[in-house]
Order: C-alpha cells, then structure tokens, then sequence
C-alpha cells in the first residue's frame, strides 16, 4: 500500500498527505439467554489532505486505485484553491516532524486473527447466562464483546512514509435490577490496545460482569447525596474522566487557539504541586491503554506529553499547523477516525502521575466526604467548566467508608480542582479504555491515574 | 454530482442490489436485505473565526442483513465489487450461533403511499464557491454583531444522495434527498473571561430557505454565547426550571420515548411497560409522531424495513397510546406487524423509535414564563447524564439564567437532579409558541416545577 501512495505522490509538488485506512469492527451481544446481535463492519478508502495556497483541501475516495486517488488529490487542491482567497490566516508551512517510517505492526494482531466467531459468540453467552443467575432482582443482563482492528498507511510528500495496524478490543456487561417498581442500572466495561490476554490480564469476564450486576442491585437500596461543594476521593476511571474531561481538552492547541481557559497559561500555576499530568501515545506503568497508536494521523511517531509538572502548565497537545503557531514540536496528537475524516488534534492516554499515599491512608485521613467509583460519561467547556457522571458515591465519615449513594453528576472548574489536589496514591490504573470521546468525530482514548482527593461540586438532594 | 446523475446510479444500483438477492437465494440464502445509503457532500469548515477546510466526500455504505433458521448475520462494508462476499459472510454469521429465534424474520413488503421529493432542482446549480461565500457572510456577522464571540468550529454542506432498501421478500423503495445545512460552535471571550460554548444549526431545501433559517440560528447562536459569557455562580434553590424548545428533549423527554422503545419494554428494561391506555403524564401534554408532513425535513415514506410510515398519537392528554416496534419487536409483543418504528440507516440493524416528534402548544404565553414571582431557573441546555431505567438525570445547566422578579441573571456551576418520568407529572405550563426544531419536529417551551437547584455559593 505504501508503494501505491508513493506512486500517487511521485509527481506532485506542494504538500499532499495520503492516508489509506481499512477498518473492520466485529461486535457480538447476548441477552436474555440468546445471541442477539452480531456484526461486522468493513470500511475501508484513502484520505486526501492538501496544502494549497495557504489552506487546507480535503476529499476521499473508497476506491483503492491510482486513478481514484490522483482524482482526489485534484478534487481536494481545487477544494484548497477555492477556500483561499477567504482564509485571512494563512498556513505558510508545516514544521519539521518526527515521521513515523517504515511497518509497524501492533500487538495482539494474531490473538485477533486466530480466535473464531464461536469462542467469541460462546464468550457473551456464557457469561451472560451465568450473570442472569445472581441475583432475582436482576431484570436483564446484557454481554458484549467487541474489536477494531485497523490498517493505515500514511504517506506525504515531505517524508512520512509508514504502515501501522492495530487491534483494540473491548467487553461490557450491563445489568438493570428492580424491585417495587424501582429500577437501577450498573454496568462495567475494559477495553484495550492489544490482544484477549491484554484484555483480561486485570480482571476476567466473569469479575467484570458480577460487578456490575452487584452495583445494579445495590444501588436499588441507596439514595441520592447531599449536594454541594464536597471533599472527594476519585477512583482511577474518575481521575481519567477528569483529567481527559477538565483538563485534557482545554490544553487541545486548536481549543487553545479559539480561546480556551488554558489560553496564556503557559508557565503559570494551575494546580497543587502533586499534580503531573501527561497524554502519551504510548501505554505508561503497564501495556495496553486503549488510546495508544504506533503513529499519528499526520504520520508522525507520538510522544508523551507533560502538560502539567507539578502544578505548572507545561504544554499543550499539537498537531503540525499548531506546533507551527507556537513554535514548538509537534506532539504526535492529530487523529482521524474513519479514511473519510479530516485529522484533529486530540487525546490519547492521558494520566496523572501517582504519588506517595496509599488509598487507605488517604479514606483514614478524610473526615467527611465521599469516595466517587465508576466512571459514566463527562463534558468539558471552554470554561473549564467540566461534567462527569459517575456510578457510585461511597460516603467517608471519620475516616470509614460508610453507605453507597447514587451517584451523579460532579461539576466544578478545571484548574481549582486540580489546585485543590491535597492527596494523590501510589496505585495506578488505567480504566478508560472502554470509551470514546467525541469532539466532531469519535476517538479511541484512554485515561487514568493514582486515586486523588480533591473538592467537586456533587449535584444531589 | 446533480440529480441525473445520481438517479441514473440509483438505477444501476437497483438492479445490481436485485440481482445480488437474486442470486443469494438461488444459494440457499432465502432472506436477505440490502440497505444502501449513498452520499455526496461539499463543506466547508470554519475555525477560531476564520475558514479551516474545503472537502468532498462521497461514499456509498451498504447494511447487508442475513437471516438463517432463527439467527441473524449482519454485515456493514462500503465495498461495491466484494457485495455478494458480504451476503456469504452474513449468512456464515449467522450459521455459526447457537440460539436460534424463529420469530425473527425479515418483513412482508406492504404499499408505500406517502412519496417525497425532498430533491430540490435549484441545489443542482450551486456548489463550493456558494458555501464559500456562506462562511464569507457567516464571518460577517460574527465581525460586524458579535466581535466577543469567538467561532471554535463551522460547517456548511451541500449534501445530495439517496437511500434504498432492497429484500429478498420483495420489499424495494427509495428517495432522493438533497439539502443545505450549516452549524456553528463557539463562546464569548472577553480579556481573561470565557463563556460556556453554544452551538446552533440549521437547515434547508432550497436556498432560500436554508438562508433565512440560517440567519435565525447564527443570531440565537450569537445571542446565547454572549448571555453566558458574564455568568456568576449562583446559590441553590428549590423550584422551577424553564426550558426554551431545544432544551426540552434532552431534559427530559428524551428518557421518557427511550422508555416507549419495544425492545426497551421486551428486555425489562422500561418503566412505561403495561401503561398504555394510562395517564403517565400531566394532562397538559399530548404528543404525536408524524413523518408524513412534506414540509418537514426528515419525512419519509419508508422506515428502516422498507415499511409504509404513518402519522399516530403518543400521548393525548397526558395518555398513552404507543410503543414503537420494528418487525421483530412487534412480533415479540404478539402484535401481526410492526407500526413502521423501525429506525436506523445502513450501518445498524433496525431500531425501534419514533421518526418526527410533534408537541402540541400549550394556553400559555412563554413571554409570562420569563415574569413569573420568585425564582426560576432557565435551562439553556443541560450537559450531564441519564439513566434509561430509573429516568434518573442529572447534569450542569449551560447557558443559563436565573429569573428573579422580571430580571434574567446569567448562571455558572449550577447543578439540576430530577427523574424524567417524575418530570411527566411535574409540567405546569406549556406555551403556545415554540419551535421546528431541525427543521421538522416542533416543540414549545414549558415551565415545570419541584426542581432540587445545587449551587456552589451559600444561600
């Protein structure tokens, strides 16, 4: 495929990026005893990205042949040609890049290939039959498993030239309980960058389903909390949904660029000196972290990132046009997610750095405030506002752990959390893998840490 | 790419679509459904107040869905030439499970009377250049009425294409569809303040209407990102929430159809199972769903099953009156067919929802919402969470106001908790104006009450 691109781009001057992207998603679902969806989905075409006059031109084409492609990358200069005259800010050039040359083959490719639709289909079934039998509360349970596998070759005319695949597998379980006309929902989900041992090294399927099958049926008995500005403990899934959700994508160059909180913040304080902060395209503590890629969508080798060190904001995330805005290097950070889709910088794995404390000592050390597990879903602002649900608050008292309350939604601004960080573990875990984060386009990302205690605003009674 | 041209491929497609059934159940494949979705679109992109990206982009997906002895295969590829490969592959999807439905089964065709035309000629003659110049007009007015708000993100298309459905039972139909859209992003910046973003969006048949709706949306747009940008954090209270028509849906009513969904009710998962006929809602609210009505623009003739659409009533009066089943649901629920729910494109299996939502106006009049005594909160939009079995919601209000004694007060880091089926009951007035939103659902405003406000400041 490489060789093909190449031959598109031998007699082309100015920039032009190819990049061919094949995509096969496979997703198999059991509930109420049966297989009730299966399906693969194949996707496959060529990106075509100009550099003309200043400004960006962009078409794709499904079709995998020299003709297509040399038409698309005259649709797209047209495409460029046209925009020109409009855009006040021109692009004069990219900067020099760290390219990615050469394959690059990722792990747990084979695991894929060699294991059969009937282990996987005997997978869902067997843990959801076994799942449905714990509790007579249990209205439904439902076991999903699911992989992206990918192929992607990027090729420009100013030196990137690599082939890269990868494989990103994921499995969920969701349970609904009820009792007296009351119904709670609990789920739980893993997802990462390699193959079925990867996925489950730290918990296995049947771990992963009686917890949230428990938490379904707890949760019929909790109530919700007292609202207000709280002292919490976030578990490692809630440090990611915060660091992706408050901090991640205000520090995006292109948000930065359109006026973001983080904008001049460079060099400032923005949080206690415990917090280190990094997105990294790599898989940092232990393999596997759902938003890891061997290369960038520009094509070039990711790095890691510190955004934050010890409480001083480091840098922001870049693409190529970006780093050359600033000044600085490219981070590694453009991503597309289908051929038919434009790069944009985004996170991949981003983590806070552990500390010193354990979490028992952090749960003795906090009188009053509540203990935050199970990540759902968040949002961020240009404010630095943020949102993140979560599944279960835990109330601490004197030092214990006490009832389990509903969880809700926890807002508060992105940098007073991270200045109220007071205490931040030494265990690690990344636990985001399972997600995707939207922003225009969907991406594979993961997100993690240490436990951390902080202050949030609790939505509740 | 102008209409000739594209009836002339959905020509072509039929007949290779029919061949390719054809050929499947002359193999031994005896059902088999073909979705093909076809598009091709022009945009252009805006970014931090200036023009990002011209692109085009065309793409044709096919949902190839296969049935064998109660299993089913499903295989979504945009791969013209490995089509029948695909079937094959369905089919071996299929075979290979182990726990067979015999109620599943592909749908009988039934006559489709309601044909649309939602492909105006006059789209034929425009192209990039006229995008172009909408950004050019976009950023205008941004400059010349909104110099603090900054656009983070814009896009303007022309889109045209098709869908067709094509089953080895003999159900077969399709439409042409072509329209203008644009959305715009962005907040309001002023020195070291930072607003909560906005978006807004429209979208038309022909130009002119697309130009006057897109006006309209860019100065709400406009308006909402500088009323947020000198929000303050405000105190809790308990009360009521006022919710303008694009805030409506995602409060609360979005949990509640979820809930009407056959395979929801099926799975246990649905508060609303064995409620119809029943009052679950005030008496102040009926809605209806209509996908017949030419002038909206996501009416169609066929659902996701190639099945005829029709207009019925969801509430009356605060009564239930529907589900919503695609073909197997229905069967499921011991109903002889489906009542044309059925909901999805070419890449996912059918669904069960309704197409085009319509609220009935209320007495009230939404400028008496904003004088009301005591406070009141005004949810612009809410970014949090909900839970599709307990109805529970909560999340952080965007773009809000408190309204205390006719002042309206821009608000930051307030909190709202409820439960979307309670919310039902917790209606206390609904307008007489609202809006179309997206061109094809119209929604007024309502006031509702008994709401638990969090705020970060001391009362």
């Amino acid at each position: 495929m490489r060789n093909l691109l190449k031959e598109c781009l031998a007699e082309e001057s100015g920039f032009v990026e190819l990049r061919y992207h094949h995509k096969e998603s496979r997703s198999f679902h059991a509930e109420r005893g049966r297989v009730e969806s299966t399906a693969l989905r194949k996707r496959t075409g060529i990106g075509v990205r100009v550099l003309e006059a200043g400004t960006w031109g962009f078409a794709s084409t499904s079709e995998i042949s020299k003709s297509s492609i040399q038409n698309a990358i005259q649709v797209a200069k047209k495409a460029a040609r046209l925009s020109s005259a409009l855009r006040k800010d021109k692009i004069p050039n990219l900067p020099k890049a760290n390219f990615a040359i050469g394959d690059f083959i990722g792990k747990g490719i084979e695991d894929f290939r060699t294991r059969t639709v009937e282990e996987k289909l005997k997978l869902v079934l067997d843990i959801q039959n076994a799942a449905a039998k714990q509790s007579t509360k249990l209205q439904s349970v439902g076991c999903g498993y699911s992989e992206i596998y990918e192929e992607k070759a990027i090729v420009t005319t100013d030196g990137a030239d690599s082939f890269f695949t990868m494989v990103r597998p994921e499995f969920r379980v969701s349970a609904v309980a009820k009792e007296d006309g009351k119904m709670e929902s609990g789920s739980h989900s893993i997802g990462v960058t390699g193959g079925w041992d990867c996925l489950f090294r730290s918990q296995s399927a049947t771990e992963i389903s009686e917890e949230a099958c428990k938490t379904a049926v707890d949760l019929l008995s909790s109530v919700l909390p007292d609202g207000g500005l709280s002292t919490v403990i976030l578990s490692p899934s809630i440090v990611g949904l915060l660091v992706h959700e408050a901090i991640g994508h205000t520090v995006e160059a292109d948000f930065v660029l359109s006026g973001s909180v983080a904008q001049g913040k460079i060099g400032q304080r923005v949080g206690s000196e415990l917090v280190t902060l990094c997105d990294s395209g790599f898989s940092e503590y232990y393999e596997g972290a759902g938003g890891s890629i061997p290369v960038d969508d520009e094509g070039l080798l990711p790095t890691n990132t510190v955004i934050i060190k010890n409480g001083i904001l480091t840098s922001y995330l870049h693409n190529r046009e970006t780093a050359e805005r600033f000044g600085v290097a490219p981070t590694g950070s453009a991503r597309a997610w289908e051929y038919g889709d434009v790069p944009l910088i985004r996170m991949r794995n981003t983590f806070l750095v552990p500390g010193d404390s354990s979490l028992e000592e952090m749960i003795a050390n906090t009188k009053d405030g509540y203990y935050l597990d199970g990540a759902k879903n968040g949002q961020a602002d240009a404010t630095g506002e943020f949102m993140f649900a979560v599944q279960k608050a835990y109330r601490i008292q004197n030092g214990k752990i006490t009832d389990l309350l509903k969880g809700v939604t926890v807002s508060g601004l992105a940098f007073d959390v991270l200045q109220n960080v007071d205490m931040v573990s030494k265990e690690f875990k990344w636990d985001l893998g399972s997600g995707h984060c939207g922003k225009g386009q969907p991406a594979k990302v993961d997100a993690g840490g240490p436990y951390v205690r902080t202050k949030v605003l609790l939505g509740g009674k | 790419m102008d209409r000739l041209s594209i009836e002339k491929r959905l020509d072509g497609q039929k007949e290779l679509l029919s061949g390719l059934v054809k050929k499947a159940k002359t193999n031994g494949i005896d059902q088999v459904e073909i979705y093909s979705s076809y598009g091709y679109s022009e945009d252009v992109s805006l970014e931090k107040n200036d023009l990002n990206n011209c692109t085009a982009t065309e793409e044709n997906m096919f949902g190839i869905r296969v049935i064998a002895e109660g299993n089913q295969g499903f295989i979504i590829s945009n791969h013209i030439p490995s089509l029948y490969e695909s079937i094959e592959e369905a089919y071996s999807l299929a075979k290979s499970q182990s726990t067979p439905d015999f109620d599943l089964g592909l749908p009988e065709p039934e006559t489709i009377s309601n044909h649309f035309n939602q492909y105006d000629d006059s789209l034929d003659l425009m192209g990039i250049e006229d995008l172009v110049a909408t950004a050019k007009e976009a950023l205008g007015w941004r400059n010349d009425l909104y110099s603090k708000v900054n656009i983070d993100s814009g896009d303007f298309s022309l889109s045209k294409g098709y869908k067709l459905i094509v089953s080895s039972k003999g159900v077969m139909a399709h439409e042409l569809g072509a329209e203008l859209s644009a959305s715009v992003m962005g907040m309001g910046v002023d020195g070291d303040l930072v607003g909560s973003f906005d978006y807004d969006s429209a979208s038309g048949f022909n130009k002119e209407q697309f130009q006057n709706l897109w006006k309209k949306a860019f100065t709400n747009f406009g308006d909402k990102c500088m009323g947020a940008l000198y929000a303050k954090p405000s105190s809790g209270f308990q009360g009521k929430v006022l919710l303008p028509p694009e805030a409506v849906y995602s409060f609360f009513l979005g949990l509640f159809i979820g809930s009407l969904n056959g395979t929801s009710l099926r799975k246990g998962k649905s508060k609303m199972a064995g409620k119809l006929e029943e009052k679950i809602a005030s008496s102040l609210l009926s809605i209806w769903d209509d996908p017949t009505n030419d002038r909206f623009m996501g009416s169609t003739g066929f659902d996701r099953e190639g099945l005829p659409t029709s207009k019925k009533p969801i509430l009356t009066d605060g009564v239930l009156h529907t589900y919503f089943y695609n073909t197997y649901e229905a069967k499921k629920a011991g109903l002889t067919k489906s009542n044309g729910c059925a909901t999805g494109g070419a890449q996912s299996l059918p669904g069960c929802g309704p197409k085009q939502l319509q609220i009935a106006p209320g007495s009230s009049s939404k400028d008496e919402f904003f004088k009301l005594p005591g406070k009141t909160l005004f949810v612009n939009r809410i970014s949090g969470t909900k839970d599709g079995a307990s109805g529970d919601f909560s999340g952080v209000i965007k773009g809000g106001y408190v309204l205390e004694n006719g002042e309206k007060i821009p608000v930051r880091e307030v909190q709202v908790v409820g439960n979307a089926f309670d919310a039902l009951n917790q209606i206390e007035a609904i307008s007489k104006e609202g809006e179309l939103l997206g061109e094809s659902s119209f929604v007024p405003y309502m006031l509702l009450d008994g709401f638990t406000i969090t705020g970060v400041t001391e009362n």
